[in-house]
C-alpha cells in the first residue's frame, strides 16, 4: 500500500508538473505570468458561474412546487458522469498506453494493478477538476436552495468524491480488454482509433435508445402519474445512467431508508467497479500495455521506380510542412480522436440529442421558422463556427510538437511560412467541421439553400480567425515539455484559453449584433456590417500571426 | 567557416554561467572536435551555433553570415545533429529525408542519388519506408546523419554523433566526415570519446565550466601539457 501511495504521489508530481511549475515560478521567476492568467481565467469564469447559478435558481422555482426539484440534481450529476464516460475514453487510452514514463514503470518491481491505479488516481483528479464546473455548483446551490441539513453536505460530499468512479471504471474495464485486443495486432494505431470510435458510437447509441424508450409514452396515464410521483422526472432524466439517480435519491433521502439504501447502492457499486478493474489489471493491463509502443515496421527494399515516385523535387516549404503535420497528426492517435474526431463527433452529438429528445427538436424548429431570416443565418453561422473551431488544433499546433520543436527552429524555412503551413492544416480540419455542422444544419434543421449558403460564407471567414486567435494564443505559450501525447492537446491550458478567447469572440459579435438591432438598422444591412467586421477580424487575427511568428520563432528556446 | 566571438549564455537569470565569454574560429576544411565534461557548455555552445538558443553576448557568424541577422542565409548553409534523435517518428524514414529535401530545395535528382548511396552505406535500405517509430536508437541516428548529410551543406554541427552507432556505422561515419571537410567544408562536433577525437580532429577545443581552457591541434596540446595522450591532457585540464 505504501509503494501505491508513493507511486500515486509520484504520477501526480508528474501530471500536474508542480515540481517544475514550483521551480519555474518561484526560483527562477519565469513562468510568473502563470499566475496572471490563473487570476484572470478566475474572473472570466465569474459570469458563466452566475449565469449557470441562475439557470439552477430559475429551475428550482419551476419544479419546486410541482415536487420533481429533485431532477436537478440528477441533471446535474448526468451531465457530469456522461461528460467523463465519452472523455474519458481519451484520458484512459492516453495515460493508461501512452504515457511517456511506462517504459520506466514496467521494469519496476510493481505490480501491473500498482501502475494501473496510480494511472487512474490521476485521471480521477483530473476528472474532479473537470467536473468541478458542472457538478459542484448543482451539490452546492441546491443544498442551499432546499436549506438542506447537516447529512446533506456529508452525503455531497461522498457523492462527488465517487461520482467519477463509475464512469472511469466503465472506460477503464473497456479500454483494458480493446487493447489487449489491440496489443494482438500489427496495425495498433489503427485499432486504437476504430475501437475507440465504436466505444463512443456504442455509448451515444446506448443514450439514443434509452432516451426514446423513455420519452416514447405520452399518454394521458403517464402524465398523470408524472405529477403525482415525486421522483417521476428524475426518473425520466436519469434513465440513461441510473447511478445518478441513486446518487439523486442518496441525496435527497435522508440518513435512513431510502437516502442510506441509495447511498450503499452508490458506493457498493463503485467500490465494486473499482475492485473489478483491480482484478483486471492484475491479469490483462501488462498484456495490452508490453509492447503496445513497438511498431513492427515492415522490412522492405524500395525499387528504383517507386523510390523516385515517392521522393519529391525542389524547394516547397510550405506543402512539405502543412504535410507533416497532415501526417502526423492523422498517425497519432490521442491527437486524431481529439482534432478531426471532434469536429466530426459535435454536430453527431446534436443530431442524437434532436432525434432522441421528445419535443426539443420541433422547439427548435418551430423557433427557426417564426425568426427573421437574418437571425436564421446567424445562428446557423455560430453553429457551423462552433463545430468547426472549437477543437484544440490550432491552439496546440505548436505544443504538438513537442521535443521535437528543434527542427522547425532549425530548417532554412522562415517563421512565416511554417506557420501559414500550419494555419492551412487547422483550417482544413475547421472546414470538415463545418461541412459536418452543415450536414445537420441541412438535414435537421432543414434551412433553405440559401441561408446555408450565407451562413457557410460567414463561418468560412469567421474560422479564419478563429483559427488565428487558436495559434496565436498557442504560439505565445507553447508547451513544449510533455510525457503524454494528451498534455499536448487535452491537457494544454491553451487549448481551454483559446475556447474562452473565441467564445468572447462570438459574444463580442454578439453584443455588435444588439446594438445594431437597436439602432433600427435593417436586416440585410446588419448582415453586411457583420460580414465585413469578421473580414476585417479576419484579415487583423491572420496578420497578427504571422507577425507574431518572425518574433517567437526567434524568441522561444530549445 | 565558424566564428565565436565572445560568445555567453546563461541561465537561471544570470546565476548559472553555461557559457562564459567563449572565442573559437573554424576554419573550411577544418574538424573541430569540442570536448569537455558534463555539463561543461558544449551543447549549449553548439545549441547557439545552429539557433536553437539566443547567446546573450557575442557574435556567431558562419561563412560570414551572423546567426542572428542573418538566420535564414545560416540556417541554408549549416545542418545539425542533436545529441538525442528526436525526430517525427510517426513518419517513414524516407517522409522524413523527404521534407528535409523539401525544405532545404535539394533537387530530386541529387536527393535520389544521395538517399540512395547513404542508405546503403547505413544498412538501412530496408527499413526506410517503415514508420521511424519502428527503428531503434541507432538506426534513428542514421536517419538523422543522413538527413544533415542530404542537403549537401557548408557548415555540419553534430553533437556526440557516434552514441548509439554500431561499429561498422560508427567507422562510416568518421570516414564521411573527412570526406565532407576535403571538399573544403567546416565540421564542428563534440564527442566524449577520447580516441575519435584525437585520431579525426584537425584541432580540438576543451570547454570547462563554460571557459573554453585549451585549444589547439593534438601536438599543440601535447606540447602546451607535456601530456602523452587526449585522455590525461582532458583529465588534467578539467581536475580544477
Amino acid at each position: 500500500m505504501r509503494r501505491l501511495l508513493t507511486l500515486v504521489r509520484v504520477a501526480l508530481k508528474v501530471n500536474f508538473g508542480l515540481s517544475v511549475l514550483y521551480h519555474r515560478v518561484f526560483k527562477e521567476k519565469k513562468d510568473i505570468w502563470i499566475v496572471l492568467v490563473a487570476a484572470l481565467a478566475l474572473i472570466g469564469v465569474f459570469p458563466t458561474l452566475y449565469g449557470y447559478l441562475k439557470l439552477i435558481k430559475g429551475l428550482y422555482g419551476v419544479l419546486q412546487p410541482l415536487g420533481q426539484e429533485q431532477a436537478i440534481l440528477t441533471f446535474g450529476l448526468l451531465a457530469g458522469q456522461f461528460l467523463i464516460l465519452l472523455f474519458g475514453l481519451y484520458y484512459v487510452v492516453s495515460a493508461f498506453y501512452f504515457s511517456k514514463d511506462l517504459g520506466m514503470l514496467i521494469p519496476l518491481p510493481l505490480k501491473p494493478f500498482e501502475v494501473m491505479m496510480s494511472k487512474f488516481t490521476v485521471i480521477l483528479v483530473n476528472e474532479y477538476l473537470t467536473v468541478l464546473a458542472i457538478v459542484a455548483p448543482v451539490l452546492v446551490y441546491f443544498g442551499i436552495l432546499a436549506k438542506a441539513g447537516f447529512s446533506y453536505w456529508m452525503k455531497a460530499l461522498v457523492v462527488y468524491l465517487l461520482l467519477p468512479v463509475i464512469p472511469l471504471a466503465i472506460v477503464s474495464l473497456l479500454v483494458v480488454g480493446m487493447m489487449r485486443v489491440v496489443n494482438l495486432s500489427r496495425k495498433k494505431d489503427a485499432l486504437i482509433i476504430v475501437g475507440s470510435l465504436i466505444l463512443i458510437t456504442a455509448g451515444l447509441g446506448l443514450q439514443f435508445v434509452l432516451n426514446r424508450s423513455a420519452g416514447s409514452k405520452p399518454d394521458a396515464e403517464a402524465m398523470a402519474k408524472f405529477f403525482t410521483s415525486p421522483d417521476s422526472l428524475l426518473r425520466r432524466v436519469g434513465a440513461g445512467f441510473p447511478p445518478s439517480v441513486w446518487a439523486t435519491k442518496a441525496l435527497t433521502g435522508g440518513f435512513s431508508g431510502a437516502g442510506l439504501l441509495n447511498l450503499l447502492i452508490f458506493a457498493g457499486t463503485s467500490l465494486a467497479l473499482l475492485y473489478g478493474i483491480l482484478v483486471m489489471a492484475e491479469k490483462l493491463f501488462y498484456r495490452g500495455l508490453v509492447g503496445i509502443g513497438e511498431i513492427s515496421g515492415r522490412r522492405k527494399t524500395l525499387s528504383q521506380a517507386e523510390m523516385s515516385r515517392m521522393i519529391s523535387s525542389g524547394r516547397r516549404p510550405v506543402k512539405a510542412i502543412f504535410r507533416r503535420e497532415w501526417r502526423i497528426m492523422n498517425r497519432t492517435p490521442i491527437f486524431l480522436l481529439n482534432g478531426v474526431l471532434t469536429v466530426i463527433l459535435i454536430p453527431v452529438l446534436f443530431i442524437v440529442m434532436a432525434r432522441s429528445g421528445t419535443g426539443d427538436n420541433a422547439f427548435i424548429l418551430k423557433a427557426m421558422g417564426s425568426a427573421k431570416p437574418v437571425y436564421i443565418i446567424l445562428a446557423a453561422a455560430g453553429f457551423l463556427l462552433i463545430s468547426g473551431c472549437l477543437n484544440g488544433t490550432s491552439s496546440s499546433t505548436f505544443s504538438r510538437e513537442g521535443s521535437q520543436f528543434w527542427m522547425s527552429k532549425v530548417i532554412p524555412v522562415t517563421p512565416r511560412e511554417q506557420v501559414i503551413a500550419k494555419f492551412l492544416h487547422s483550417y482544413v480540419i475547421a472546414l470538415v467541421g463545418i461541412a459536418a455542422g452543415l450536414v445537420v444544419v441541412i438535414a435537421v434543421l432543414r434551412l433553405k439553400a440559401a441561408v446555408c449558403v450565407a451562413a457557410a460564407a460567414f463561418a468560412l471567414t469567421g474560422a479564419v480567425a478563429l483559427t488565428a486567435v487558436g495559434m496565436i494564443i498557442d504560439l505565445a505559450r507553447p508547451l513544449l515539455e510533455w510525457t503524454n501525447p494528451q498534455k499536448a492537446i487535452k491537457q494544454n491550458l491553451n487549448v481551454l484559453l483559446a475556447l474562452f478567447a473565441d467564445l468572447g469572440v462570438l459574444a463580442v459579435l454578439g453584443i455588435f449584433l444588439r446594438f445594431l438591432v437597436k439602432a433600427g438598422i435593417p436586416g440585410n444591412a446588419i448582415l453586411f456590417i457583420l460580414f465585413a467586421t469578421v473580414i476585417l477580424l479576419s484579415s487583423f487575427s491572420y496578420l497578427f500571426l504571422l507577425r507574431l511568428a518572425e518574433k517567437r520563432y526567434q524568441e522561444i528556446e530549445v | 567557416m565558424l566564428d565565436l566571438q565572445h560568445v555567453s549564455k546563461s541561465y537561471n537569470r544570470g546565476k548559472i554561467k553555461a557559457v562564459d565569454d567563449l572565442s573559437l574560429v573554424v576554419s573550411p576544411g577544418e574538424i573541430f572536435g569540442f570536448l569537455g565534461p558534463n555539463g561543461a557548455g558544449k551543447t549549449t555552445t553548439i545549441k547557439m551555433i545552429v539557433g536553437l538558443l539566443n547567446p546573450d553576448a557575442g557574435t556567431i557568424t558562419v561563412n560570414g553570415f551572423d546567426t542572428q541577422k542573418n538566420a535564414l542565409k545560416c540556417k541554408s548553409i549549416t545542418t545539425y545533429v542533436p545529441d538525442y534523435p528526436a525526430i517525427y517518428d510517426r513518419l517513414s524514414g524516407l517522409e522524413y529525408l523527404n521534407f528535409i529535401g523539401d525544405v532545404y530545395g535539394v533537387p530530386k535528382k541529387d536527393r535520389l542519388e544521395r538517399i540512395e548511396k547513404w542508405l546503403d552505406i547505413f544498412e538501412l535500405t530496408q527499413a526506410i519506408s517503415s514508420p521511424i517509430q519502428s527503428y531503434s536508437h541507432g538506426m534513428k541516428q542514421k536517419t538523422v546523419l543522413i538527413a544533415a548529410l542530404l542537403p549537401a551543406p557548408q557548415v555540419m554541427v553534430l553533437d556526440e554523433p557516434m552514441v548509439g552507432l554500431d561499429p561498422r556505422a560508427s567507422h562510416h561515419l568518421k570516414e564521411l566526415m573527412r570526406e565532407h571537410c576535403d571538399q573544403g567544408k567546416t565540421l564542428f562536433f563534440s564527442t566524449h570519446i577520447m580516441e575519435v577525437a584525437e585520431k579525426l580532429c584537425d584541432r580540438i577545443g576543451i570547454i570547462n565550466k563554460g571557459k573554453l581552457i585549451a585549444c589547439g591541434t593534438m601536438a599543440e596540446l601535447k606540447r602546451l601539457n607535456e601530456e602523452q595522450s587526449l585522455e590525461n591532457i582532458f583529465l588534467e585540464l578539467t581536475d580544477k
